[in-house]
């Protein structure tokens, strides 16, 4: 997918002013975090299987090259196919040669981040085939041309009247004469309308949210049921994965499965979790003929290398962009990429840039939110801070944040200019705030006294003298 | 270089080494997992199996039922189907053929389906208390298509394969042996939901509207 990370401050605003987008966000916000707070404490033992679960990734990561050699070898050995894309272009590319290889017409996806990446659609239109997303979300998004706001809701942003007029545009060929208002009538429409697709697919294309390496399998978890209609009806299937998705054993898989559902939706576990192996066996009278696995690289091995290693531990569960407030203000849209909100600020600076990202590190209060609630413990805010670091390094950041941060360097290593500096600026500031103790206004700095808002004023004394005074006091 | 080459070098290039040597992959390999230790099993609460397993089925608004033979099972669903104003029709599992459905009144049909069928009826391998989970296999005697495909799933349940947590189903797959893993093992939890509309769970998105246990004990 083509970043659009470079317009964040613009598609920010753009966001914010959005009335429409802000009542889907609401509605987003409070919903995920209750129900996950809920989810977890009804587990005891959460924190105890998150110590597990980063135990499992980093002994899994530190070996990586081992158990991908052996989860392919258990493929190949099952009759499947195991595919090695270093790039996006090489993934794009096997996915469009497996399809017309096995004369696709039309192709079914369940939801894949690792496809939203590398960007699986575009190339599969482009070589003419007919691609239909079939999570609702997604279908949703596609019927838009939009890319998904969230990870795990892909159209968290859209309201049920946009949907409507949605369904209502696209589904008159389809038969549909009204305008639908209710929420179980829009989900039976798409209910219809993609069961045919599943049944007329020739190709069936899923992620993995884990791949499990004793047996060679490729595990999904989606609650609809439309990852195992893509996966079983059509004749060939085919699993894009990152690299970083493979687990050791099973119970591996299962431990981290009792993370992922209550930390991405706040259920115990997911609706329909899918272990599959392989194509079809000689006597099943059904399941797919060909089973093949695109296995992306795509800068991962770069960041095994350093620090963002721990990145990798990632499972994709949503839980961090639910807690963030500059996602929760903005929405997903706006950071102008595949993935969005805290782990989407590491990711994205990552694989397309710092020169054309690098406002997301920026975006973050670093108020340690994300953090808290990840299963698998990623420091989110001290990869944040390092990119905000390689940024400064890189000489890439904006010239005057740069000035400034020079000179607060200049004067903090200078205490006693730096106190001096203080003890005079409070001191004016005070003075021109004068008895009401806050500014109204102030030149340079418009933007902040928007929506009513008043800067308050030092009340005349720094906090090194306060103490310095108290101090005495308190000696005498 | 072939592509496998090529990542595993990138790989190995980000963790700073060479391959491993096979005495180290040996190692690997005879591990218990990721961690070298016995899975953790979160602690489930006080009473039977059952009871806890139809617990977790109902909280993801599944239902259940109770007969005391095998051989009552066409019964139970003839009075499913009719409960819910359906036909006494269903697409049935290859592994409930020998059972006499046509005693119960339904017309059976066995084997996979195309969607054409309102109730498919499947035998679970195993049910998991923790969550209240089915677990199926796939296979001749099971085709994969009737857990989906159908708006009504009901599902066979035997009380004695009834296990507290997902962790022994992989134990006992692997003591499957030669046959190893079938091509799907699908856990299901409840009937399809989605919560993609404005975040209003509704059921039956593209799978079963309604799941339903029989469980023989």
């Amino acid at each position: 997918m083509e970043s659009l990370s470079h317009a964040f401050k613009e598609r920010s605003v753009h966001a914010l002013k959005d009335e429409t987008l802000q009542v889907a966000l609401h509605r987003a916000k409070d919903g995920f975090a209750v129900k996950r707070a809920k989810a977890v404490e009804g587990l005891p033992e959460f924190d105890a299987l998150r110590d597990r679960a980063v135990a499992i990734k980093n002994h899994t990561l530190e070996n990586l090259d081992h158990y991908l050699e052996r989860y392919a070898d258990a493929v190949e050995r099952s009759g499947g196919k195991v595919h090695w894309a270093s790039s996006a272009e090489d993934a794009r590319r096997i996915v469009v040669e497996i399809c017309r290889a096995a004369g696709a017409k039309m192709i079914t996806k369940g939801k894949s981040m690792v496809g939203e990446e590398v960007g699986v659609n575009g190339a599969l239109e482009g070589a003419g085939f007919e691609v239909v997303e079939t999570d609702l979300g997604e279908y949703i998004i596609q019927l838009a041309h939009e890319p998904p706001s969230h990870i795990i809701v892909p159209a968290v942003h859209k309201t049920r009247g946009q949907i409507a007029d949605l369904f209502h545009e696209n589904h008159q060929k389809y038969g549909l004469t009204r305008k639908l208002s209710e929420v179980p009538e829009m989900v039976n429409e798409a209910r219809q309308v993609l069961r045919s697709k599943y049944l007329d697919a020739d190709v069936g294309i899923t992620g993995a949210n884990f791949l499990i390496a004793e047996s060679g399998t490729s595990v999904i978890v989606t609650n609809e049921g439309n990852g195992d209609l893509t996966c079983s009806l059509p004749r060939v299937h085919i699993v894009t994965a990152g690299i970083e998705k493979v687990v050791p054993t099973a119970e591996d898989a299962t431990t981290l499965l009792r993370l992922l559902a209550r930390s991405a939706t706040g259920q115990d576990l997911t609706t329909y979790t899918t272990f599959s192996t392989g194509p079809k066996r000689a006597d099943d009278t059904d399941g797919p003929e060909e089973y093949h696995v695109v296995l992306v690289d795509s800068g991962r091995s770069t960041m095994l290398a350093d620090q963002f290693r721990e990145m990798l531990r990632c499972i994709r569960c949503g839980a961090c962009m639910n807690h963030c407030p500059v996602y929760g203000a903005i929405g997903g849209h706006a950071y102008g990429w595949v993935y969005p909100g805290p782990m989407g600020s590491v990711l994205t600076p990552l694989s397309v840039g710092l020169k054309e990202a690098g406002n997301l590190p920026n975006a973050c209060t670093l108020n340690g939110h994300c953090a808290e609630v990840c299963p698998v413990r990623i420091p989110l805010p001290d990869l944040l801070r390092t990119l905000r670091h390689r940024e400064y390094q890189l000489k890439l950041g904006l010239k005057p944040l740069r000035w400034g941060l020079a000179a607060w360097v200049w004067f903090t290593s200078h205490p006693r200019i730096y106190r001096l500096g203080t003890r005079v600026q409070a001191r004016m500031l005070a003075t021109l705030a004068g008895r009401k103790g806050r500014f109204t206004r102030m030149p340079l700095a418009g933007g902040w006294f928007k929506g009513g808002r008043d800067l308050p004023a030092p009340q005349g004394e720094t906090f090194m003298a306060v103490w310095a005074r108290r101090q005495k006091e308190r000696g005498q | 270089m072939s592509g496998r080459e090529t990542v595993l070098a990138a790989i190995r290039q980000g963790l700073g080494r060479g391959p491993l040597g096979d005495a180290a992959r040996r190692a690997l390999d005879e591990r218990q997992g990721a961690t070298d230790s016995a899975p953790l099993l979160p602690k489930l609460p006080k009473g039977p199996l059952q009871q806890v397993f139809r617990a977790g089925l109902e909280k993801v608004s599944g239902t259940m039922s109770e007969v005391t033979k095998l051989d009552e099972v066409p019964g139970a669903v003839a009075g499913y189907l009719s409960g819910h104003g359906l036909a006494p029709e269903a697409a049935v599992a290859p592994s409930l053929e020998s059972l006499d459905w046509s005693g119960a009144g339904i017309q059976a049909s066995f084997g996979p389906t195309r969607g054409g069928d309102y109730a498919g009826v499947s035998l679970a391998w195993r049910g998991v208390a923790e969550n209240g989970s089915l677990v199926l296999l796939s296979g001749p005697e099971n085709p994969t298509s009737l857990n989906f495909l159908p708006d009504h799933h009901i599902v066979v349940l035997h009380g004695k394969d009834l296990v507290p947590h997902l962790e022994p189903v992989w134990v006992a797959l692997r003591e499957r042996g030669e046959q190893g893993w079938p091509r799907t093992v699908n856990v299901i939890t409840g009937p399809s939901r989605t919560a993609d509309i404005e975040l209003t769970i509704q059921l039956g998105a593209h799978g079963p509207r309604s799941l339903h246990v029989l469980l023989v004990d």
